[in-house]
């Protein structure tokens, strides 16, 4: 089986079974997987967590890492063909960035693309010192909740609006995609989208990081 | 601790309501507003303990758990869970071997994710016009867009009702094209037994929470007919570094709910096959129609609107449309459009960036790539008479509801004065795809 497809190693620690199981039997039995344009609390939940956390005004979730590194590059205009800077580029991360059409540089005058954070179950606690201590390397966080075990999951977080705007017309589903289901009318026509993915996240899956990160023993 | 227990039971429908003033007037609503929810997956105690199960369970293992057990039911060789519908098309035509700058043929109707997929995949979607009567991927005009740069077919089983894929066949076999199911409506449906997924070379499948078949929140499967195209799409994940994975929370659920599916199935069919009949005793409204042998999954049922029949003929379809609209969600039934523009005209396409700077459309040596509305008159005509119920058929709603939708129709086919009298309020309305298009 490909190496993408297998699950990361951080598993649900067995302390943690009963709390879990008790969120996903809550969700399950609230209405929130019924509908795609209702009763998404769970996801606006998860965003306002990460936004305070990250002291970021905009946060959009993505249902897997590259997703969200594709909203990152997106949302910054690192588009098909062109450049940007991103150190230390894991092997996935170079294999899909080359597969976007992304060239990786390392022109030291050009700003990093992105602070990637991967959270696990080892260093959850260790969040709130990892974000004040990369806050300012880049315009735009990828925070990837995947190692907690819940399956792939991420997000990006940033301040600036265009990013999180343009990051959004990525998805299917997006913010602008489902406004326009409702009132036909597009609400940001200045905005056009392009390719598109569905990189929704499960509100379920959304639920569990949700209480995972608001549960956090946090490390001074 | 919400609920999804009905509190308060339907009242027992009684012909007679058809006569009562309508609702839109002040009168009774066939359906009063607090009793127009429906539930939507059920949750049963089996998903819950399923959940606590797997929990305890390795995630990759339950993922294939789950993929096993929906590739055995639908009859396929290989499958590989994704994360969404849109992403097993892409892997369905990756593993196909459609290649960047290759041509594949797509409905003009259907989800923008199956031409999202198309591109995705760096091809060019080819959009072409429907049947008039299955509203599926046209056969004949499918062939006359072949060009040498094609490389697939991909129809859409749209609403659930399978496509024509016995000519389709005949088609591709001809040309040596892939022949690729988007069968993201159709979980269950099929053609002389054989499951959507499972006849083409390869097929995708959304398993998201408005399907009939839902995991938890969102997921899609992808299906392969012969080993090497289940390999290349492995080695396409493994190669573009993309996590498609499907999360194990939702596989769970899909297990669970798998074994309930059947079910479901057959009461969305004993509602579908009363609520045809029921139309079919109005002069306005008709259900879809099913080929022989044919098995239609009913994800959504498109009622089509024939205003001649009701001497309403010389009014302008698309005004009688939302006129019928206004009436029946007044009588507490939600049928509405569900897409309004053909998905060439939708902005993706319109403005053809891809993934920027215009790739994969500048790999094309067109010119003219046939976006063009006008190319699609059948689709722009359903379009402008037809209406959709989407979730109302698909729980395992009281027979007393479906009971109530027919009488609402029928009700509204007893007034076309009414249905005059709103046509000629209607003013400025627009073509509905003159209007932005809607994502669904």
């Amino acid at each position: 089986m490909a190496e993408t497809l297998l699950k990361p190693e951080a598993a649900i620690e067995k302390e943690h079974y009963f709390s879990t199981s008790f969120v996903l039997s809550r969700v399950l039995n609230s209405g929130v997987i019924m509908s795609i344009e209702k009763n998404d609390h769970e996801l606006k939940g998860l965003e306002k967590v990460i936004a305070k956390l990250t002291n970021t005004k905009y946060v959009s979730l993505f249902n897997s890492f590259t997703g969200a590194v594709h909203g990152a590059l997106w949302g910054q205009d690192f588009d098909y063909g062109s450049t940007a800077r991103l150190d230390q580029a894991s092997e996935q991360e170079r294999k899909f960035t080359k597969w976007l059409g992304v060239n990786l540089v390392s022109d030291p005058l050009a700003e990093q693309a992105y602070t990637l954070i991967s959270v696990d179950g080892n260093n959850l606690h260790l969040l709130d010192q990892t974000v004040r201590a990369s806050a300012d390397l880049s315009p735009v966080f990828v925070l990837d909740f995947t190692g907690l075990g819940f399956g792939p999951v991420a997000a990006i977080a940033a301040n600036d609006e265009q990013i999180w705007k343009k990051a959004e017309r990525l998805k299917i589903f997006g913010a602008y995609d489902l406004q326009t289901m409702w009132t036909q009318e597009e609400s940001a026509p200045e905005l056009q989208p392009a390719i598109q993915f569905n990189y929704r996240l499960s509100p379920l899956v959304a639920a569990c990081v949700k209480i995972s990160l608001l549960r956090r023993k946090k490390s001074s | 601790m919400k609920t999804d227990f009905i509190r308060k039971p339907l009242q027992l429908p009684e012909e007679q309501w058809i006569q009562s003033q309508l609702a839109v007037d002040g009168g009774p609503s066939i359906i009063p507003e607090d009793v127009r929810k429906t539930n939507f997956p059920i949750i049963t105690k089996e998903d819950v303990i399923q959940m606590f199960v797997s929990i305890q369970q390795d995630g990759e293992s339950v993922v294939e758990e789950f993929q096993e057990a929906y590739r055995t039911y639908v009859g396929a060789n290989y499958a590989i869970a994704t994360s969404s519908g849109t992403s097993s098309l892409h892997l369905a035509l990756v593993g196909a071997g459609i290649q960047p700058g290759d041509e594949v043929i797509v409905p003009a109707f259907t989800f923008i994710a199956t031409a999202q997929a198309v591109v995705a995949a760096k091809a060019i979607p080819i959009f072409v016009d429907i049947d008039p009567v299955t509203y599926c991927l046209d056969p004949a005009k499918a062939e006359q867009a072949i060009t040498r740069k094609t490389k697939a077919i991909m129809p859409v089983h749209v609403h659930g009702l399978p496509a024509d894929l016995p000519a389709l066949r005949r088609v591709t076999d001809k040309h040596s094209l892939r022949l690729i199911e988007d069968a993201s409506h159709a979980h269950s449906a099929s053609i002389n037994g054989k499951l959507a997924g499972s006849i083409g070379d390869a097929a995708g499948q959304s398993l998201m929470a408005d399907k009939n078949f839902p995991v938890g929140g969102e997921g899609g499967i992808a299906f392969f007919r012969e080993k090497e195209d289940h390999q290349r799409a492995l080695a396409f994940l493994e190669s573009s570094g993309i996590d498609y994975r499907m999360s194990w929370i939702a596989a769970a659920f899909g297990i669970s709910q798998l074994e309930r599916l059947p079910y479901y199935d057959a009461i969305r069919a004993r509602n579908a096959a009363y609520l045809t009949s029921a139309l079919a005793e109005t002069k306005l409204f008709s259900g879809p129609f099913v080929p022989e042998d044919y098995n239609h999954s009913y994800n959504m049922y498109r009622i089509k609107l024939s205003p001649e029949q009701l001497g309403l003929g010389d009014l302008e379809d698309y005004r009688v449309k939302h006129a019928v609209e206004q009436l029946i969600h007044a009588e507490g039934v939600f049928a509405r459009e569900w897409q309004n523009v053909p998905i060439p005209g939708h902005l993706p396409f319109k403005n053809k960036r891809g993934f920027g700077n215009g790739y994969p459309f500048s790999l094309s040596e067109r010119q003219d790539f046939g976006y063009d509305l006008n190319h699609f008159p059948e689709t722009l005509k359903m379009l402008r008479s037809t209406l959709t119920i989407c979730r109302e058929l698909r729980s395992p709603i009281e027979y007393e509801r479906i009971q109530a939708y027919a009488l609402a129709f029928k009700k509204i086919d007893a007034n076309p004065h009414k249905i005059r009298e709103l046509v000629e309020r209607s003013g400025d309305l627009k073509v509905v795809y003159e209007r932005d298009a809607r994502l669904g």
